[in-house]
């Protein structure tokens, strides 16, 4: 649409298939959170809620190391070093923001002080960051 | 437009938009959630205003479909993933508005089609020899 497939994976350092899991994952969310806002089922919590978004860092990690541990055997070893620090430090504070909203709203009375702009901070710097690479990578 | 360009154009609105959506949050601002989403709207308004010139494009005389441009099926569905990415923001808007009492389930079908529709396409640029099959 607005950029190409190619133009993505190199602005965002992410492989197709991270973006096809990340995608995935935001998908079956989406469809807890209807079931979960909808049904009223109070068994399904809100940290099991975003477990899908969980499982995919947690995937898109794997995924890395195994890119980088491979980039490293070949001698590409700044290139894999340059590649783990990135999709660390995305993966990261998107896992942040994750976490502080999901304890949000599963604790709303003990989680008063947490505020928004406390949650979404990480977003905030993973913009900043993405500005700079984007910068890079024209 | 250059990629730095189009990067920064998202980033700005993403920003704002970011910016807005915290304040309505935390209460320190009483706006319409209409208003909060000005950044979707413009947006999105500039993403469907350049697929239609694009898609115009091709109607010209003398037009070749063999320059190497997105064919147009494929910017058909683009522009379809857009009013439905837009549906989706206006009837989610209406509900925290209280204006339409529709359940989440309703709202979210249109962002689940897009979603849907982004993995395929995605699924076959992992797959490339699935397509040609």
């Amino acid at each position: 649409m607005l950029f190409s497939l190619r133009e993505l994976v190199q602005w965002l350092g992410f492989a197709t298939f991270e973006l096809f899991l990340h995608l995935l994952a935001l998908l079956v969310f989406s469809m807890l959170v209807a079931l979960r806002t909808d049904m009223f089922t109070p068994t399904l919590s809100w940290w099991l809620v975003f477990v899908p978004l969980f499982a995919a860092d947690g995937l898109s990690t794997y995924f890395t190391a195994i890119v980088s541990i491979r980039l490293y055997q070949e001698n590409e070893k700044r290139l894999a070093v340059l590649r783990l620090l990135w999709v660390l430090t995305v993966l990261s504070l998107k896992l942040v923001c994750e976490v502080l909203l999901c304890q949000k709203l599963a604790e709303q009375e003990q989680a008063r002080d947490l505020w928004f702009g406390l949650i979404v901070s990480p977003l905030f710097i993973l913009l900043q960051l993405l500005m700079i690479r984007a910068c890079r990578v024209n | 437009m250059s990629l730095a360009q189009r990067v920064l154009l998202t980033w700005v609105f993403t920003l704002v938009f970011l910016i807005m959506l915290v304040l309505k949050l935390d209460g320190k601002v009483q706006w319409n959630w209409f208003l909060i989403f000005l950044p979707v709207w413009v947006f999105d308004g500039i993403l469907i205003l350049m697929l239609a010139i694009k898609m115009a494009g091709r109607c010209k005389p003398g037009y070749d479909p063999r320059n190497g441009s997105p064919d147009l099926r494929l910017r058909a569905w683009y522009l379809a993933a857009m009013l439905l990415k837009l549906g989706f923001c206006l009837t989610l808007c209406a509900k925290l508005e209280k204006l339409a009492d529709v359940k989440l389930t309703f709202v979210c079908i249109p962002l689940w089609t897009v979603l849907l529709g982004a993995l395929v396409e995605l699924g076959l640029n992992i797959f490339p020899e699935r397509r040609e099959a």
